[in-house]
C-alpha cells in the first residue's frame, strides 16, 4: 500500500503561554470557538483535503487529547487503510528513544510509522492554528514544482514580519533564504508552520540532523536551512485565507472574537465543514429574562442572564442577573446569579460564584489584559478577579 | 450478559399527525430541537445496557433508516446483533395493507423473534416521548417473576387510551381500553417487558384466532388464561405522540425547565445521530426568550417561546412566537409568525404574516415556500 501523502500533526507542545488553560491538558485540546477544540481545524482540513492518514504526535498531558481524538471517527478518519493514530514517545529495545527533543526529532522518532504507509510525501502540521486550508491544492503545487519541500506562507505586514519565520524568494520564485524572526525583514512572506516534504528526502535530512549534536532538531531552525544550503528546491505555497496562531491568551481571545463574524472565517460553509467530537446535549435554552446579542451559543447551554459579544461553548450556564461580556466561556463554565464576566476566558467547568466579578473593560493602561481562570475552579461569591489576572487554583482569589 | 432484548415499534403512524408524517413515520418525527422521537426509546434501552434491538417498520421508513444508520449513536453497532432494522419480511403475499395490529407486526418478523437469544424482550413504542429508567423495571421484572410487566405512567398522557388496574399484590386484575383521560388504575405507556416464550405463544395464538390487536388478541387472552402481569410505574415525563395537537403540546412542554429535566436527566442522556455543526449565532439586534435553539442557526430577529432545529435562519426584524421550525428552514426579514410548525427546508418570504393558534397551529409541509 502506497499513499501519495500522509499527515503528521505536532500536538506535543506544552502550550506554556496559555498558562492555566493548559495546566491539565495539551494546547491542541483547548476548547475554541464554541463547538470546537483547536485540533479540530487541522484534523478537519486533512479529512476535507482527502488525507486519510494522520499521525498525531503527543507527549505533554496527552490524556484528554487521546480520548478526544479516539479513532478519528468524528472527522471521518476511521478508514480501513489509514486513520488517525496517536503517537506518543516510547522507549524501544535497549531503552532507545526519549521524549521528543524538537519538532524534527518528533518525526524522526516516528520514521517507522511513516515507513509503514510508505508515502511519497509527508505533510507536517501544527496543532495550534485556526484556519481552513485545502492541503490537496498545496500538494498539487508541491508536485508540479518538483519541490523537495513546500512551505505554506502568508503575507504579513513588515512590522509583523519580525515575529515570524520569513521566506526570501529568488528570481525563479523558489525560496532562497529562510530567516527566523529577522530584525530587518527582506520579505513579507511568513511561514505558517505547514510543510509538505518529499518523504525520501525528508527521511534523509532527519537522519542526518539527528546525528548532528549541534542541532536543536527543529524544522524551522535546522531542517529547512540545511535543505536550502544543500541546494534543494523549496517552494512557497501562498495562502491568503484566515490564519491565526492561538498560542497566547491574547491571540486565543482575539481569534475567539473573530468567530463572531463570518467575514473573518466562515464556519457555516457546507463545502468545508469543521468537525468535532461532542457529547449530544439538548439545544440551548434561553429563559424569560435572557438577553443574547452578537454572540455564539452552543447546545446544552442554559442562559437566564445577559450575554454580549461572547463565545459560549457547550453546557455553559449563565444564571439570572449574571452578565457575560466580551468573554470566552469554555464547556460547562457557570456564571452564577449576579456574577459579571468581562474581557475574560473561563476554563472548562469553572464556576464563577454569585456576584463575583472577573475581568475589566480596557482602560487604556499598560497593564490591562484579558483575565483568565483555569479549568475546574470555583471562584468564590463576591470575589474580584482583576484584568490580566491568571488564576490557577480556587484559593488564589 | 444482560438477558433482555429490545423491540421498538416504528410501523404505526397516527393519521392525525397529518402533514408532519406525509413522508416519515411518527418514530422519525423531529422533536425538541435536535432529536427524533425514536431516540427516546432507543436511549432508554441503551441506558439500561440493552444493545440488541430490533426496530419494526412497515412503510415511509427512508427517513428512519437515514437516522438509525448502523445504530452507532446508541452503541448498538455491534460485531454480532446490535441494531436490526425489521421491514416486513414474513408477510403473506396477499397482504398489502397496514399491519392489522402489533401482533401482526410481530408475526411479520416472527423468524427474528424466534432467534432472539435473550430470555426477555422489552417492547417499546417508537412514538413515545419519555426517558424511561428501565434498569429498576427490568430488575423488578426478574424479582417479581411474572411473565409480563406492563410499563405504566404515574400521570396520564394526553393520548394514552389504555389503563391497567392492579390488585393489592401489584398484579393486573383488569384492563380498560379506549378510555380517555384519567380514571382507575394507571395509564399504559404500551411498553412491556415480556418473557420471550410468552410472547411467542401470544403471537401464535393471535395468528390462530386471526385477532392481531395487541390487547384484544394478546393481553386479554393471556389474562383470561390466568397469566400474571405485573405493573411497573414510570414517574417522569411521558407523552404518546398521535396527533399534531399531541406533538405541539409535548414540544411546548419541553420549554418548561422541570419537564425538560425529566426528559434529559444527566445520568440518562438521550443519544441521537450526531450532526456537524457550528454554534448558533445571535446578531446585533437579536432577542430571545423562553426558547430552545439547536446549533447551526443564525438569529437576527426575535424569538419568544420557540423551538428551532439545526440550521434555521431568522432574518432581521422577524418576530416568532410559539413556533417550531425544523431543520434548515429560513424565515425572511420582517416576517411575523405565531403558532407555526414549519417542516424541513421551508422558505418563509420576508414580511409574511402567519397566525395560528395554540389550539390549532399552522403546519407548513416540508420544503414549501411561502
Amino acid at each position: 500500500m502506497k499513499k501519495t501523502c500522509i499527515a503528521m500533526l505536532l500536538a506535543g507542545g506544552q502550550g506554556s503561554r496559555l498558562y492555566a488553560l493548559t495546566q491539565h491538558a495539551a494546547k491542541p485540546s483547548v476548547p475554541f470557538g464554541g463547538k470546537y477544540r483547536i485540533i479540530d481545524f487541522p484534523l478537519s482540513n486533512c479529512a476535507n483535503s482527502g488525507i486519510d492518514t494522520v499521525g498525531v504526535l503527543t507527549q505533554y498531558r496527552p490524556l484528554q487529547l487521546n480520548s478526544y481524538i479516539g479513532n478519528g471517527q468524528p472527522w471521518d478518519l476511521d478508514v480501513a487503510e489509514g486513520g488517525a493514530y496517536i503517537l506518543p514517545p516510547y522507549l524501544g529495545a535497549n531503552e532507545q528513544g526519549s521524549w521528543f527533543t524538537g519538532t524534527a526529532n518528533a518525526i524522526y522518532q516516528n520514521i517507522s510509522f511513516i515507513e509503514h504507509y510508505n508515502p511519497e510525501n509527508v505533510l507536517i502540521l501544527s496543532g495550534d492554528h485556526i484556519y481552513k486550508m485545502n492541503y490537496a491544492k498545496m500538494l498539487r503545487e508541491h508536485i508540479e514544482k518538483d519541490a523537495a519541500c513546500t512551505i505554506s506562507v502568508l503575507q504579513v505586514s513588515m512590522e509583523e514580519a519580525t515575529r515570524f519565520g520569513i521566506m526570501n524568494l529568488g528570481a525563479d520564485g523558489y525560496v532562497c533564504k529562510f530567516e527566523e524572526k529577522p530584525k530587518q525583514p527582506k520579505s513579507d512572506l511568513a511561514s505558517m508552520g505547514v510543510y509538505i516534504f518529499n518523504w525520501p528526502k525528508l527521511r534523509q535530512y532527519l537522519i542526518e540532523d539527528e546525528a548532528d549534536p549541534n542541532s536543536s532538531k527543529d524544522f524551522g531552525k535546522n531542517i529547512i536551512p540545511k535543505m536550502l544550503a544543500a541546494g534543494e528546491k523549496l517552494w512557497p505555497y501562498r495562502f491568503d485565507g484566515y490564519w491565526r496562531d492561538v498560542g497566547t491568551i491574547t491571540s486565543l481571545w482575539d481569534a475567539n472574537m473573530d468567530m463572531l463574524s463570518t467575514t473573518q472565517i466562515n464556519l457555516f460553509d457546507p463545502a468545508w465543514p469543521i468537525a468535532s467530537r461532542s457529547a449530544v446535549c439538548p439545544p440551548h435554552y434561553t429563559g424569560k429574562d435572557a438577553c443574547i446579542v452578537h454572540s455564539i451559543v452552543t447546545e446544552g447551554c442554559e442562559i437566564d442572564g445577559d450575554v454580549e459579544n461572547s463565545v459560549l461553548s457547550s453546557s455553559v450556564r449563565v444564571e439570572k442577573g449574571a452578565k457575560v461580556l466580551y468573554s470566552v466561556l469554555m464547556p460547562g463554565a457557570v456564571g452564577e446569579e449576579g456574577a459579571t464576566v468581562e474581557y475574560a476566558i473561563i476554563g472548562e467547568n469553572t464556576v464563577i460564584g454569585r456576584g463575583a466579578h472577573v475581568g475589566a473593560q480596557p482602560d487604556g493602561s499598560e497593564g490591562w489584559g484579558v483575565a483568565t481562570c483555569g479549568p475546574d475552579l470555583h471562584i468564590r461569591p463576591g470575589a474580584s478577579v482583576p484584568a490580566s489576572a491568571m488564576i490557577y487554583t480556587s484559593e488564589e482569589v | 450478559m444482560l438477558d433482555f432484548h429490545g423491540i421498538v415499534f416504528a410501523y404505526r403512524t397516527a393519521p392525525a399527525l397529518g402533514e408532519l408524517v406525509s413522508y416519515r413515520t411518527a418514530a422519525s418525527l423531529p422533536f425538541c430541537g435536535r432529536y427524533r422521537l425514536i431516540d427516546f426509546s432507543l436511549s432508554s434501552l441503551m441506558n439500561a445496557g440493552i444493545r440488541d434491538v430490533g426496530v419494526i417498520m412497515q412503510r415511509d421508513y427512508q427517513s428512519l433508516l437515514d437516522h438509525l444508520g448502523s445504530g452507532k449513536p446508541w452503541d448498538m453497532s455491534r460485531k454480532s446483533r446490535g441494531l436490526r432494522i425489521l421491514p416486513p419480511f414474513g408477510l403473506p403475499e396477499y397482504h398489502k395493507g397496514d399491519y392489522a395490529g402489533t401482533m401482526e407486526a410481530l408475526n411479520a418478523v416472527a423468524a427474528y423473534v424466534r432467534d432472539i437469544p435473550q430470555q426477555h424482550v422489552v417492547l417499546l413504542l417508537g412514538d413515545l416521548a419519555a426517558n424511561i429508567d428501565l434498569s429498576p423495571i427490568l430488575e423488578q421484572h426478574l424479582r417479581v417473576g411474572a411473565p409480563i410487566t406492563a410499563i405504566c405512567s404515574e400521570h396520564t398522557p394526553r393520548s394514552a387510551r389504555n389503563r391497567y388496574v392492579a390488585d393489592e399484590n401489584g398484579f393486573v386484575k383488569s384492563a380498560r381500553y379506549d378510555v380517555q383521560g384519567e380514571g382507575e388504575g394507571y395509564a399504559s405507556l404500551e411498553g412491556y417487558v415480556i418473557e420471550k416464550q410468552t410472547l411467542l405463544s401470544m403471537m401464535a395464538r393471535a395468528d390462530e384466532r386471526n385477532e392481531y390487536r395487541f390487547h384484544r388478541g394478546g393481553i386479554d387472552d393471556y389474562l383470561a388464561g390466568g397469566g400474571k402481569m405485573a405493573l411497573a410505574i414510570h414517574r417522569g415525563y411521558a407523552e404518546i405522540i398521535r396527533s399534531v395537537d399531541d406533538y405541539y403540546s409535548a414540544s411546548r412542554d419541553m420549554l418548561a425547565p422541570a419537564k425538560r429535566r425529566e426528559m434529559f436527566p444527566q445520568e440518562r442522556p438521550v443519544r441521537t445521530k450526531s450532526q456537524e455543526g457550528v454554534s448558533t449565532y445571535y446578531g446585533e439586534n437579536a432577542s430571545v426568550s423562553g426558547s430552545l435553539v439547536a446549533d447551526n442557526c443564525i438569529i437576527e430577529g426575535e424569538l419568544k417561546d420557540c423551538i428551532l432545529f439545526s440550521g434555521v435562519r431568522v432574518g432581521k426584524g422577524a418576530k416568532l412566537e410559539n413556533c417550531i421550525l425544523f431543520r434548515d428552514t429560513v424565515v425572511g426579514d420582517g416576517a411575523r409568525l405565531n403558532a407555526v410548525i414549519a417542516d424541513k427546508r421551508c422558505k418563509i418570504a420576508p414580511d409574511t404574516v402567519l397566525t395560528g393558534s395554540e389550539k390549532l397551529p399552522i403546519v407548513i409541509g416540508k420544503g414549501k415556500s411561502l
